[in-house]
This record gives structure tokens, sequence and C-alpha cells, in this order.
């Protein structure tokens, strides 16, 4: 059971992060910003959620 | 601008003609793939429906699993064998072009799948015993009766990151060679999957199919990539080169105009050599973007057009045309003697080296 309870953690944590990721931090982690529309924002976020722990290295990086 | 699909703008009529072509060849590449996994996903489920109704409801739930289960395993058998067979006939390149959707819909044929089996346990209160199944840690140390689930489901967890890392961007933020690496899990994958069947539904249902499928599968996979693997050895091996190291190309007509010829270094370092008119230029053989052969491809509005996905690159430079930013190795190249050479020694990416002749 507490697999389960670390797997829904796991996909909740990332599925908020991702949302705020690809909100205000989609363009800022790329070397060139480019412009990123809505719909492939929308293709985005399965593998944002699912690699929420580099994607947030990442965003934090990109502040430094 | 990151949109669905990231695409080239090429300036050229021939390139725009050429980009057409492949974006509707998009459609009916998806066109024919959701219609050939609807066609069998129907004739399973109708002939043995027909040879063997089922005779409750979990037999109709089990009828779905293998339905599906079986698709998926044939889609991956056709995902993989598009790779080699597109180096052995370029015939098949075009299977190459949108091998990504062919992927996610393969994602989701597995997802249904595991769906349906979870639903069995559901329809009879039984999900605790498939969580039990699959934590039973003393059945992970047998080989028969090894928890053939979790083989499934460390597949289908892959074939998950695979679909949800399919787009473009995720190749930018992840680096290429993480993204390549990423990908290659497809074997892993495929691996676990002939284990899952093998372990699992091969060890009470003794239909001969079963078995027939799984190892000619896994044979034609493994033989088209010996067979391409031994005919790529032959590129590899390095081209005769002079006294000071430069590789002998040829002479310059000998190389295709808006063409290539290939030629290796030692360690099997292939380089296209390119001819646009008088202007000779040498990059690296491998595309930035996914590691095609840039070789095979054309120069198209006086860029290197990759033949797999269109990525175009400056002659002069090897550098992609604004906004893109991708940058190959370059190398300088020289005529001797009415001869083309090329020093192996990689420049820079992005490095000035095409000269012209007279």
């Amino acid at each position: 059971m507490i697999i389960l309870l670390a797997l829904a953690l796991y996909a909740a944590t990332g599925i908020a992060i991702a949302i705020a990721f690809l909100v205000f931090g989609v363009t800022r982690v790329l070397a060139t910003p480019v412009p990123v529309t809505l719909g492939a924002r929308i293709m985005l976020f399965p593998g944002a959620a699912a690699l929420w722990p580099y994607v947030l290295i990442r965003w934090l990086k990109s502040y430094q | 601008m990151w949109k669905l699909h990231r695409r080239r703008k090429g300036l050229d009529h021939e390139c725009r003609l050429w980009r057409r072509a492949v974006e509707s060849g998009e459609a009916v590449y998806d066109g024919f793939l959701l219609a050939s996994v609807t066609l069998y996903i129907s004739a399973y489920l109708t002939v043995v429906y027909w040879l063997d109704p089922p005779n409750d409801q979990l037999s109709a739930i089990d009828l779905r699993i293998r339905a599906f289960g079986s698709c998926a395993f044939f889609m991956l058998t056709t995902i993989l064998s598009i790779g080699p067979l597109a180096r052995l006939d370029r015939r098949f390149l075009p299977l190459l072009y949108n091998r990504r959707h062919f992927g996610v819909l393969t994602f989701f044929v597995v997802l249904l799948h595991a769906s349906f089996m979870v639903e069995w346990y559901a329809v009879q209160d039984a999900l605790p015993s498939l969580y039990d199944e699959l934590t039973k840690v003393s059945d992970y140390g047998k080989f028969i009766g090894f928890p053939f689930k979790a083989l499934g489901l460390v597949a289908l967890l892959i074939l998950f990151l695979m679909a949800a890392t399919s787009h473009d961007y995720w190749l930018v933020f992840l680096t290429p060679p993480v993204w390549k690496g990423l990908h290659m899990a497809l074997y892993v994958a495929y691996g676990l999957v002939v284990m899952h069947v093998a372990l699992g539904v091969m060890q009470y249902d003794h239909n001969p199919f079963i078995p027939a499928m799984l190892a000619s599968g896994l044979a034609w996979v493994t033989l088209l990539h010996l067979v391409a693997g031994w005919r790529e050895r032959a590129g590899d091996r390095a081209s005769a080169c002079g006294s000071d190291g430069w590789l002998a190309v040829g002479p310059p007509l000998s190389i295709p105009d808006k063409g290539a010829r290939i030629v290796a270094a030692q360690g099997g370092e292939r380089i296209a050599v390119f001819r646009d008119g008088t202007q000779i230029g040498a990059l690296s053989n491998l595309c930035a973007h996914q590691n095609g052969p840039i070789g095979e491809g054309r120069i198209i509005d006086g860029c290197v057009t990759c033949p797999w996905h269109g990525y175009q690159y400056r002659l002069q430079d090897g550098c992609a045309p604004p906004p893109f930013t991708e940058k190959l190795v370059t190398y300088r190249a020289r005529i001797a003697n009415g001869v083309v050479e090329v020093d192996p020694r990689p420049l820079p990416p992005g490095t000035s080296a095409a000269m012209r002749y007279e």
C-alpha cells in the first residue's frame, strides 16, 4: 500500500509542477527561448509530469 | 515557434513542395495506422468470438486482453523493423518519418490492454489480489511463477515515458544523446514484452500460435538488425588516405551535384562530402536531430537537407539557417591532383570550411 501511496504522491506532485512549468517556465529553460503554442504545451504535459524532478531542477537553475 | 510539430520552413519552392508532401503523407500514415489497428482488433474479436464464443463476462474481458496484447506485440515488432528496413532499402524511408506517431499509438494500445487486465480483476472484486501478486517478493526469485504482469507494467512505463517525450521539445530539453538513450529503451520494453508473454499466457494456454508468433517476431527483428548491421559495417571501413592522413573522396564531378559521397575516417566516423555546383563542403554524416544520415540527403536552397525529417544545414559552415541553432561538425576539404580530399580531423561545429574549385 505504501508503494501505491508513493506513486500517487509522485503523480500529484508531477501534475502540479507540470502545470506551473508549462504556464511559466517552458520557454525559460531553453538556451534560445522560443514561443510555445497552447497545443504544444498540452502535448508536453505528460512528459513534464513524469519527469518533474528534473524539470524542476532545470527550471530553478534557469533563474540563477 | 514550438507548435504541435516543429517544422522547417524552406524558402525554395522545391523545399515547400517537399514539405507539403511530407505533411500530407503524415495524414495518410496516421490514417493507415489507425485503420490497421481498428481492422486487426475488430477481426480478432470477430473471428475468435465466432470460433469460441466467450461464455461469461470474464472470458469476454480475457478476449479483449488478448486482442489488444497481440496487436501491441505486432506493432512493437513492426516499429523495431522500420529502422533496419530503412537502412537496407530507401523505399522504407517514409515509414521512418512518422515512427513517433506509431510509437504513441502503440502506447495507447498497450494501455488499453493493461486496463482490460485491471478490469478482469475489478469485476471479481479481486484488485487486492492483483496488488498481492505484484508485490509478493518471494515470487520474483522464480522463473516459472515469476510475476509476469510486473514485466508488462515495466514495459508499459517505458512506453509511456517514450510517448510522453516524443515531442521535439524534449529532444532539446533532454539533449539529443539523453533523448536517444531514453528512446533506445524500446528494445528493453520489447524484451520485457516477450518475457511477459512467455512467462504469462504461454504457461497456461498451449495454443502453438502463441510461441510461433513470439519466436518469429523476435527472430525477424534480430535478423533484420544483424543484416542491416552487417551492411553498415562496409561503410564504416576507413577510406583510403594519403601520407598526410587526408582521405581521398574522388574527382569533384564524382560527387553528384546537390548530393554527397560518404567517406569514413579511422574509427568509422563518417563524413558527408557535398557538392553544390563548384562549392564543396564536408560535414558530419550525423544529423543533429536524430543522427539521420545527412549524406543520403540533398542540397535544397543551398542547405544540406536530412532525408529523415528535413533538418537543414548550410553547406558553408554546417549551421542550421536562422532561427534554428543546430550546428554540425565540419571538415577541411582540398583538391590535390584533381582529387577531392578531406582532413578527417573535425573542426568545431559551425566552423566555415567549404571551398570552391575552378
